[in-house]
C-alpha cells in the first residue's frame, strides 16, 4: 500500500467508527485545525513532550495537569492502523494512556509514518516486550446495551478527533 | 445477590418466559438486529472461511498444550510483575480474591464486565465480606440494580426494554423519567464516574491471555474496563485457564472475529493489552496486579469428549441465532451461560443432575455451528450429550422404554411391520403409558403407513 492509499483507508475507516478526521500536509498547519477542533477556553490536558504536542500546547490558555478534570486530551499517539481506522495508545515513555479516556474529548495526533497497514503488522511490532499498557481505540466510547440502540460516550470520551500530522 | 441454578426448571422457566410478551418482544427484536448487524460486518471480509480455520487451528493447538500455555503465561506475567493465582473451583476463587481486597482494606470495588466472575458468584461472596461491589457495564449496571443475573453473555440485560430501564432508574437513582438510551447512559456515566475515581479496587475478566508475554486482552466498547483496569491502585483479574493465546501476533485473527461475531462491529472501540502492573517511569496501570486462573472442571473437560467447547471465545454469536434462545431468553437456562454453548458448558461444568433438561433445548438445525467464529461443533457436543444423559439413566424412563423398544422393532422388518398394525390399536394404551411429557404431543399413527404409500 502506498504511503497515500494507506492514510486514506485509516481516515475512511476511523470516520465510519464515528471519529472526527483531519489531515494537514505541514505541521505548521496544526495549530489551524485544532483551533478549529477545540474551543480554546476549555480545560485542556496536553503533555508538551513531544515536538507536535508542543506546538498544540501553545494553543490553549487553560492547560491543566490532571487529565482527570480536563474536558478534553490533546496528544500525539503512538501509532494507527488503516485496516481498522485505529489510534494506538502506549503506556511507553511515561505516557498516561488513560489521559485519553476520562475526558469528554479526546484529540489525538498521529504522524503519518506511524500508520501501519493492519493488526497484523502492529502486533508483530510490539509482540516482543509489550509495554504495560497498549490501547486500541477505534472510534468513541459507546453501547448498545439498552435495546441494542447505539449510545455514544459511556464512561469513555464521547467525541473522538484524529488528526494525520 | 446470589443465583441458585434452576436448570433442571428449564421446562417451567420456558412457559414462564413464553407468557412474558415485554421479554419475546425484546428477544424478536435482538435477533432481528443482530442477524443483520453481523452478516453486515462480515460482508467485506475476504477468505472468512480461512479465517475461521486459522482461528480454530490457533485454539485447538492452545487446547491441545494448555498446561503448557498456562505454565508459559504464569511464568511471563510473573516476570512482568503480576501476582498469579490458580484457583482450583469456584470457592477457592471467591476467597482467594476476596483475601487480596481485604488484606489491602479494599471496601469499594468497581467490576467490568465478566461472566467468569458470575460463574464463581463473586459479588455475593465480596458484598457478605462488607465491600461495596459496583458493576459498571451498563448492562451489569442495570441488572444489578434489579437484582438480576446476565440473560446473554455480551449484553446481560438484552431482556429489558428502555422503559423498564427508565423506570428503574427513576426509582433507584431518583433521576427525572426518561426512556431515551442516550440520556440514559448519561445518568450512568455520571453516576458511575464517582465511583471509579474513588474506588479501592478494579475486578475484571480479560477475553484472552497471552502466554509468551504474559499480557491480558480486553475487548470493549463502554471504557468501564479500561477504567476498572487503569484507575484504581489495585487491579484483580479473574478468567478461566482456557483463555490461552501462543502470542501477541495470534491476537488480529481474533479482533478481526471477535467483535464482528459478537456485535457486528468491525472493531470494538477499546482493546486493552496489559503486560504486568504500573513500572518504574509508568504513568499508566494499576499498582498492584493479580491475576486469578480458574479451573473450576475444565482440566476435566480437557481430558473428556466434549473438550472442543473450551474452544469458545464467548462471542455470543451461537445464542443470538438459536431458534431456543431466540424463544425463551437467557434466564430460562438457569445458570451462567445460555444459549447453545451454555447447554454444554453448563451441563458439563455443574453436573449432567443439575442440568440435564438443557440438552434437549436444542433443534439441532445447525444455525449455531455455521456462525462459531471458531467452529464448535455445538451440535455434535449437544448430541454427545444426550447420549450421556441417557448413559447415566437421566432421560425420562418411559421414554427410554419406548425408544428401546422402538429400536428393536425398527432393526427387525417383521416386528416393525407387526407394530406398524398394532400401532393403531394401541396407541390409547401408549399415549397413557407415555405420560404427557413423552406421548403428550405425539400425533396418533395414520391409518395407512407411509412405507405402503409410496407407489
Ligand atoms: S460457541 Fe462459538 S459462537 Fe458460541 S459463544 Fe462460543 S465462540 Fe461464540
Amino acid at each position: 500500500m502506498s504511503g497515500a492509499d494507506r492514510e486514506r483507508l485509516f481516515l475512511k475507516n476511523a470516520a465510519i467508527a464515528a471519529a472526527g478526521t483531519h489531515s494537514v500536509s505541514d505541521p505548521r498547519d496544526l495549530p489551524a485545525t485544532l483551533g478549529r477542533v477545540v474551543a480554546s477556553d476549555l480545560p485542556v490536558y496536553c503533555p508538551g513532550v513531544t515536538e507536535l504536542e508542543k506546538a498544540a500546547a501553545a494553543l490553549f490558555p487553560v492547560r491543566v495537569d490532571d487529565y482527570a478534570a480536563a474536558t478534553v486530551t490533546v496528544e500525539e499517539v503512538f501509532g494507527a492502523v488503516a485496516e481498522t481506522g485505529t489510534i494506538v495508545c502506549v503506556s511507553a515513555g511515561g505516557r498516561a494512556v488513560q489521559a485519553g479516556l476520562l475526558p469528554a474529548h479526546h484529540v489525538a495526533i498521529v504522524r503519518r509514518e506511524r500508520i501501519f497497514d493492519t493488526l497484523d503488522d502492529l502486533f508483530a511490532a510490539v509482540s516482543g516486550s509489550p509495554p504495560t499498557n497498549i490501547t486500541l481505540v477505534t472510534g468513541p466510547s459507546r453501547t448498545a446495551d439498552i435495546e441494542l440502540t447505539l449510545a455514544i460516550g459511556v464512561h469513555g470520551p464521547e467525541r473522538l478527533d484524529i488528526i494525520v500530522a | 445477590m446470589s443465583h441458585e441454578q434452576t436448570s433442571l426448571a428449564f421446562r417451567e422457566n420456558t412457559v414462564r418466559a413464553l407468557e412474558d410478551t415485554a421479554l419475546r418482544a425484546a428477544m424478536k427484536q435482538a435477533a432481528d438486529t443482530f442477524g443483520t448487524k453481523r452478516a453486515d460486518a462480515f460482508a467485506p471480509v475476504a477468505d472468512l472461511e480461512a479465517l475461521r480455520d486459522r482461528a480454530s487451528a490457533i485454539r485447538e493447538d492452545v487446547l491441545a498444550n494448555l498446561p503448557m500455555y498456562v505454565d508459559r503465561f504464569v511464568a511471563s506475567a510473573t516476570r512482568a510483575g503480576a501476582t498469579i493465582h490458580r484457583a482450583k473451583d469456584a470457592s477457592a476463587a471467591r476467597e482467594i480474591i476476596a483475601k487480596i481486597l481485604s488484606e489491602r482494606g479494599a471496601k469499594r470495588i468497581v467490576k467490568g464486565k465478566s461472566m467468569v466472575s458470575e460463574e464463581v458468584d463473586l459479588n455475593s461472596h465480596l458484598e457478605a465480606a462488607g465491600m461495596e461491589v459496583v458493576e459498571t457495564d451498563l448492562g451489569e449496571y442495570i441488572i444489578q440494580m434489579e437484582g438480576e443475573s446476565p440473560s446473554h453473555i455480551i449484553v446481560p440485560a438484552i431482556h429489558k426494554n428502555r422503559r423498564q430501564v427508565g423506570r428503574l432508574f427513576a426509582d433507584r437513582l431518583g433521576v427525572p423519567y426518561t426512556e431515551d438510551p442516550q440520556a440514559l447512559t448519561k445518568i450512568a456515566r455520571k453516576a458511575l464516574r464517582e465511583k471509579f475515581l474513588s474506588a479501592d479496587a478494579g475486578v475484571s475478566g480479560a477475553n484472552f491471555a497471552v502466554a509468551d508475554t504474559g499480557s491480558l486482552v480486553l475487548v470493549t466498547n463502554e471504557g468501564n474496563g479500561r477504567m476498572v483496569t487503569s484507575v484504581p491502585p489495585l487491579h484483580v483479574a479473574i478468567l478461566s485457564i482456557e483463555k490461552m493465546l501462543p502470542s501477541l501476533t495470534d491476537l488480529p485473527a481474533f479482533l478481526r472475529l471477535l467483535p464482528r461475531s459478537a456485535t457486528g462491529q468491525t472493531m470494538t472501540s477499546y482493546v486493552s493489552v496489559i503486560t504486568g502492573p504500573r513500572k518504574a517511569g509508568d504513568a499508566t496501570g494499576a499498582k498492584e496486579l493479580h491475576i486469578v486462573l480458574l479451573d473450576n472442571g475444565r482440566t476435566e473437560i480437557l481430558a473428556g469428549e466434549s473438550r472442543d467447547i473450551l474452544k469458545c471465545i464467548r462471542c455470543g454469536a451461537c445464542m443470538n441465532v438459536c431458534p431456543v434462545y431466540r424463544t425463551v431468553g437467557g434466564h430460562a437456562y438457569g445458570w451462567t451461560y445460555p444459549g447453545p454453548m451454555g447447554i454444554v458448558l453448563t451441563t458439563l461444568l455443574t453436573g449432567m443432575e443439575k442440568s440435564h433438561p438443557l440438552v434437549d433445548a436444542s433443534t439441532l438445525c445447525g444455525a449455531c455451528v455455521e456462525v462459531c467464529p471458531v467452529r464448535v461443533p455445538l451440535t455434535d457436543l449437544i448430541l454427545g450429550l444426550r447420549q450421556r444423559k441417557v448413559r447415566d439413566r437421566f432421560s425420562n424412563p418411559r421414554e427410554r422404554l419406548g425408544m428401546e423398544a422402538f429400536g428393536k422393532a425398527a432393526a427387525s422388518p417383521g416386528l416393525f411391520v407387526l407394530g406398524q398394525r398394532l400401532a393403531g390399536a394401541f396407541w390409547p394404551v401408549v399415549r397413557a403409558l407415555g405420560g404427557k411429557d413423552v406421548a403428550g404431543r405425539m400425533p396418533a399413527p395414520a391409518k395407512t403407513p407411509f412405507r405402503r404409500r409410496l407407489p
